[in-house]
């Protein structure tokens, strides 16, 4: 006889299992640094440490393959805490972390630690304010949460339509980065590659649902995680002779202030027009690492810091993943577990900045009398960066360099003439981390359209049709999304500076509200879902027009003035419009109980036995 | 009569826990809120003095508020145990 998921304890021998595939990738990674000693072409180097883990990856979604309902959208609840936190950092971090981020320190310097900052910050919100109530609540995406908490299934069907803009724009980004990075190393083109990234996240999806998610997140954490670790360590002993490059990256700051000075760049003077975020196209670098605030004024900083902090809080993709631990508690420890980790994250990231931007800059300023240094033809080849002879002397000096923001990860060991093993290392730890983000993404809005949308039309309670229509919805999204990245230009950083800004202007105040205050209604929910879209959707595109929302700091601040504007709709309407029902109060004391089963299974549970007395 | 009264006292429990939930909730979230908000309004004065090879402005952005706000959820997570744990034995009691 089966035993309900709800009572199953998590696998014991997680820990063996997960040693074992990091021994497996480390071992991998020696390997090849072997053959590539005895003469195997980069070519044959590269295919190996990308496809080899996606395989593996390939193979734990198999071997966690799940026809069970609980288990195809929460993991049967049994999780373990630090395994859900790696997912979680995963999906918070992504390809757009790994590649966009660094490549916006190294272009922006101190300006940029707004956006770390931001991430790390929603985490602890969305720990201390939304997490374990969701867990207790028990629902399977954030719009059922909604839906339940106000017994209302157009709440439920509106706010499924509405995470689409967040999910969607973090899925496409993270499958273009994902895709980026293979075209560079595989024999493919570009389109392909995202035909590739479509398909294996999609399996992956359709696999196990948010089981397999877990599982192959989890190894692709470990692989991204080592990945970057190692790289880093060994440039940072290259450069310091210290194996921490956290904290042996501030000596390098007067080596890296006078590479900058002799590249031309001097401190911004205010007014001096800057991209607030370096764009996806290749560009010069023109402002110092170390000068405050010279791209992005105090405001701006401050402004993207919450537009990035409540967006965290509130994305619906980290969301979904607050019911698959076994209890409230487990679920508040996950989330500190993956604050940690992407502490951690954030803490290395300007260290990989400094590191590239130093290596680079200092053998260009040597070009003149070097000559050009031996990593510009392989950087030129991979179009990660460009150069230009813009004063016509017949050289190329260091401020004619023009550099891709997404490849500064992919250049460094490359600008530090490391083997070039570790250079694929570096590609298939971002590739890691950008699947298992597009693998959250993709689930959580294809789980959405299924449950919310398709789960409400159709409310028998049979589970085959319900997995149909969620493997039916994996695959038309990543379709979709496919196809749209064949039509549209997508900027990573932009996106996420865009689908943050939505996720915070949307489901922050309405999750505020449903969560902290008895009183709100479902019309306030609905006022607060509405009116922070709308006035999204309002500066996105019709203020953009008049340059309302045409930066990332225009956006952040849409983002904060619509989240303002929700929560007082929210707590307008649920106080001159009608009182809550019983029902609603009943659900918000419970959902405030710590102890308990999640009151989704609950109801789960009282419906089944009603359901076969019917029969 | 009598059943009023493990009514009330519930309700005195539920609403005790609800009250320190609120105020830890408060206390954790201001602390990095303020932490933050303060720090980058002194980044450019604190970049003055030097920390670990650091300017102290950019170190606190950079890692020591990021290190802050993990210890800080890792006693939020410890206090808001304890007052769930209390919540329980009292409800038990009652």
């Amino acid at each position: 006889m089966r035993t309900p998921s709800r009572h199953r304890t998590p696998n014991p021998h997680l820990g063996a299992y997960y040693g074992i595939i990091t021994a497996a990738f480390v071992s991998l990674a020696v390997l090849l640094a072997i053959a590539e000693q005895l003469g195997w072409s980069d070519g044959a180097i590269a295919r190996s440490m990308i496809l080899l883990p996606l395989a593996l990856y390939l193979f734990i979604a198999a071997g966690s393959r799940t026809l069970d309902v609980e288990d195809f959208f929460a993991s049967g609840r049994r999780v373990p805490p630090v395994y859900n936190a790696l997912l979680l950092a995963a999906t918070a971090v992504g390809g757009i972390g790994f590649f966009a981020y660094t490549g916006a320190l190294f272009f922006l310097g101190f300006d940029g630690l707004a956006i770390g900052l931001g991430w790390t910050a929603g985490f602890l919100l969305a720990g201390v304010l939304f997490v374990p109530y969701l867990r207790k609540a028990g629902a399977y995406t954030l719009p059922a949460f909604l839906g339940q908490r106000f017994n209302s299934r157009f709440a439920r069907t509106t706010s499924s339509a509405m995470q689409v803009v967040p999910t969607a724009l973090l899925l496409a980004a993270e499958i273009k980065i994902a895709a980026a990075v293979i075209a560079v190393f595989l024999p493919m083109s570009f389109w392909l590659a995202v035909l590739l990234v479509a398909v294996l996240v999609a399996a992956t999806g359709i696999l196990g649902g948010m089981r397999s998610l877990t599982w192959t997140g989890s190894a692709e954490f470990i692989a991204g995680a080592v990945g970057l670790v190692v790289t880093l360590i060994v440039v940072s002993v290259l450069l310091t002779n210290l194996p921490a490059p956290q904290f042996t990256y501030s000596e390098m700051f007067g080596s890296l202030q006078g590479a900058e000075t002799a590249a031309g760049m001097a401190p911004l003077k205010p007014g001096v027009l800057v991209p607030p975020l370096p764009a996806t196209a290749p560009m010069q670098a023109v402002k110092p690492f170390m000068q405050s605030f010279g791209a992005i004024n105090e405001p701006g900083f401050i402004v993207l810091f919450f537009a990035f902090a409540l967006g965290t809080a509130a994305l619906p993709s980290l969301l979904a993943r607050s019911g698959v631990t076994s209890s409230v508690a487990d679920q508040r420890r996950s989330t500190a577990w993956a604050l940690a980790l992407v502490a951690l994250f954030v803490i290395t990231a300007p260290s990989l900045a400094v590191f590239a931007k130093l290596l680079m800059f200092r053998d260009m300023a040597l070009a003149p009398t070097a000559g050009l240094p031996a990593w510009l033809s392989t950087l030129e080849a991979w179009q990660l960066v460009q150069t230009s002879d813009l004063n016509g002397d017949g050289l190329i000096g260091p401020g004619e360099l023009f550099i891709a923001r997404d490849g500064v990860a992919l250049a460094l060991p490359v600008l530090a003439r490391l083997p070039y093993v570790l250079t694929a290392l570096m590609a298939a730890a971002g590739l890691a981390i950008a699947l298992a983000a597009a693998g959250s993404h993709l689930f959580t809005l294809a789980a959405s359209l299924a449950d919310d949308i398709y789960g409400v039309l159709d409310r028998t309670p049979i589970a085959l049709p319900r997995l149909m229509a969620a493997w039916a919805a994996i695959a038309a999204c990543a379709l979709a999304t496919a196809v749209f990245l064949f039509i549209a230009e997508v900027d990573a950083l932009r996106s996420a500076v865009t689908a943050f800004s939505f996720a915070a202007a949307t489901f922050f105040p309405v999750l505020l509200l449903a969560i902290w205050w008895p009183r709100c209604t479902v019309w306030g929910a609905l006022a607060s879902l509405g009116t922070g879209f709308v006035v999204m959707v309002l500066a996105v595109t019709v203020g953009g027009l008049f340059g309302v929302a045409e930066t990332a700091v225009g956006t952040g601040l849409a983002a904060l003035v619509a989240a303002l504007l929700a929560a007082c709709a929210g707590i307008g309407a649920s106080l001159y419009g009608p009182a809550p029902t019983a029902g609603e109060m009943a659900y918000y004391e419970e959902m405030r109980k710590p102890e308990g089963e999640a009151i989704f299974d609950l109801a789960q549970r009282r419906a089944t036995p009603a359901a076969a007395q019917e029969d | 009569m009598t059943a009023e009264v493990p009514e009330t006292t519930e309700t005195a429990v539920r609403d005790r826990h609800q009250l320190r939930t609120l105020a830890v909730a408060v206390t954790t979230i201001s602390a990095m809120l303020c932490g933050v908000v303060i720090t980058i309004l002194y980044a450019v004065s604190l970049n003055r003095l030097w920390f670990l090879h650091f300017p102290l402005g950019f170190y606190l952005l950079a890692q020591g508020l990021l290190i802050f706000a993990v210890f800080v959820t890792f006693w939020y997570v410890r206090v808001q145990e304890r007052i769930d744990h209390t919540r329980s034995v009292n409800e038990d009691v009652v």
